[in-house]
């Protein structure tokens, strides 16, 4: 496969998803059809995807197309085992959102909510895949674009449309801000191709303006990955996005901006990594602490799982701040296990306001008396969240960790130990709230959810303990990657 | 012809005017032209480099990528002023600080 071709079928599929639902609203069957259509795509897409990651980690290759050596400032697009990685675990989780959401979205707004989840798909494949900053640049403001209309689907709520306006507003100005850094980049080296840019920045001397570029970059794909200073949209448009959206930001949107950092420090500018490696340390202590804290007064279920996204994040970046090779594999493995646990826990907060109408930890006390199966892997997955041992984010957390005790920046782990109590006390009390309390009036009139929601989420509680139980095959795979990608470290 | 430190520090004005009127006004409408500034600035500095990259030519990589730039800025000041319009009809005002009222 090459990844002009996964990505051509994305898009036509993309653009060609209206004129099914038009021509399903003829027939009346417009619910069935599209969601046909986009779960078979998206199927495809993911088997290709898995079938070119099992080539690609078998024989040292590199899939590209459009390179042209004659040519630096062609715009190009290559597929290596780190992104084509990324992007096995985004369609994945992306198959399963849409299967659960088939059946239960507003019929009048069927062709909107897929041809949006398939244009982000799409954006975000393309900014997986691209070895440019030019066609990065334009995937990601697709993918921004997508994000906006969505976190305000439900335009007649308040909520929604706050949300919305505040995401927008911050997230324009970090792709603004990664434009500007953009601009003094091409000045510099005249290529924004991240092979040409990377040799021509290893020959320049120190450069204040390289310095000041890797900032403006920080901050533009930190924002989008929920670091620290710049979080403040997420837990809004997490809670005012509708449920299964939620969980696509939280695995995938902000899994791509830690992608693009990753590229940003190990790909592009790894020969000056060593001067932001203190930066990226005391942004990763200041957001895993503030997530957790702020995760542990959180009443909403929504907006207590957004906070533990904003600590995961600090958790990849405390692997990024280390810089081994052994902690970017923990990163990468972290990545792929809080990617599962995010959208199982969003699945399963949506499946209760479907049938419980609220998600206050308050009222869905005892819910597991009305809703045992969605409540068993709303367990599994805020234990894995825990940390648990023989569950899947237990090792990957255990990598990093150790990672930072060989590194001798043992601080950074004991940081982090710290951090693992705090998730493991508001883990316990949404346990306490969901699986001990006494019911209440609103929880005892719930029923189970149905079984087209079920599905998914069996498939992601059994995939956590199945990582859980036979860490090795991936913890191979991640360490593969590492050594493949970053060959510099 | 001018020295290009000229198109630089002004593209940079540019940006930190529009920085401040995302941290000053209250407007949601200024608030988008800010953003517009911002994207303006990053256009204008990547114009003014195309001159410089290439010797004696100008550098057509720069001209594409603003040109799409400037297209999808279009795009996401219409989806700001969508939203917009929503929140007046939910509002009846303009003012952010009006947003913040059912904040917990």
């Amino acid at each position: 496969m090459r990844p002009s071709q996964l990505l051509g079928i994305l898009i036509i599929s993309t653009l060609i998803t209206p004129m099914i639902s038009l021509v399903g609203r003829r027939i009346r069957r417009d619910r069935l059809l599209v969601s046909a259509f986009a779960i078979s795509i998206l199927s495809f897409a993911l088997i290709l995807s898995v079938t070119s990651l099992f080539s690609l980690i078998h024989e040292d290759a590199m899939l590209a197309a459009f390179t042209d050596h004659q040519f630096p400032i062609r715009p190009n697009l290559r597929a290596d085992s780190l992104s084509i990685y990324m992007v096995t675990i985004f369609l994945g989780i992306c198959l399963l959102v849409s299967l659960f959401s088939a059946e239960f979205i507003d019929r009048n707004r069927i062709a909107a909510y897929f041809s949006l989840i398939l244009g982000m798909m799409t954006s975000m494949v393309g900014v997986l895949l691209s070895e440019d900053f030019f066609t990065l640049f334009i995937f990601w403001e697709a993918m921004c674009i997508c994000s906006y209309t969505f976190t305000s689907f439900n335009k007649e709520r308040r909520e929604a449309v706050e949300a919305g306006y505040k995401y927008l507003i911050m997230s324009s100005a970090g792709a603004v801000t990664i434009l500007f850094a953009l601009s003094f980049l091409y000045g510099l080296t005249g290529t924004l191709n991240f092979r040409y840019l990377s040799e021509s920045l290893n020959q320049a001397e120190d450069n204040l303006a390289v310095h000041l570029a890797i900032l403006m970059l920080l901050v533009g794909f930190g924002l989008q990955a929920g670091v620290v200073p710049f979080h403040t949209w997420l837990p809004d448009a997490l809670c005012a996005a509708p449920s299964e959206i939620s969980a696509l930001f939280s695995a995938c949107m902000e899994k791509t901006g830690l992608f693009c950092l990753l590229k940003v420090f190990f790909v592009i500018f790894n020969s000056i990594y060593e001067d932001w490696r203190v930066p990226i340390a005391a942004l990763s202590v200041l957001t895993m602490f503030v997530g957790n804290l702020s995760a542990l007064i959180q009443d909403d279920l929504k907006r207590l799982f957004a906070y533990s996204t904003i600590a995961n994040t600090g958790y990849v970046l405390v692997g990024v701040a280390i810089g081994t090779s052994k902690s970017l594999a923990g990163s990468l493995f972290h990545i792929l296990n809080h990617a599962i646990v995010a959208s199982l826990l969003f699945l399963c907060v949506g499946a209760f306001i479907r049938q419980a109408r609220t998600r206050s930890l308050k009222e869905l006390s005892g819910i597991r008396h009305r809703m045992p199966l969605t409540s068993f892997y709303l367990i599994i997955g805020v234990l894995s969240l825990a940390t648990f041992p023989t569950l899947n984010i237990f090792w990957s957390e255990l990598l990093i960790i150790s990672a930072g005790w060989e590194a001798g920046m043992s601080w950074l782990s004991f940081l982090m130990i710290i951090n693992l109590i705090l998730s493991a006390a508001y883990s316990l009390r949404v346990i306490e709230g969901v699986a001990v309390k006494k019911t209440t009036y609103i929880s005892r009139k719930a029923s189970e959810a149905p079984l087209s929601m079920n599905i998914p989420m069996l498939a992601l509680a059994i995939t956590i303990v199945v990582i859980g139980l036979y860490p090795s095959p991936f913890q191979g795979l991640t360490e593969t990657i590492v050594n493949r990608v970053f060959y510099s470290i | 012809m001018m020295p290009i430190i000229y198109y630089v520090s002004c593209s940079i004005i540019l940006f930190f005017i529009g920085v401040y009127c995302l941290i000053a006004k209250r407007n949601m409408i200024r608030l988008l032209m800010g953003l517009e500034i911002m994207m303006n600035a990053a256009n204008l500095n990547f114009i003014a480099f195309s001159t410089q990259v290439a010797e004696g030519a100008v550098h057509p990589l720069a001209h594409v990528f603003t040109i799409l730039s400037i297209s999808i800025g279009g795009c996401v000041i219409a989806l700001g002023l969508v939203i917009t319009i929503y929140a007046y009809r939910h509002y009846g005002s303009l003012d952010v600080r009006e947003l913040r009222r059912l904040r917990r």
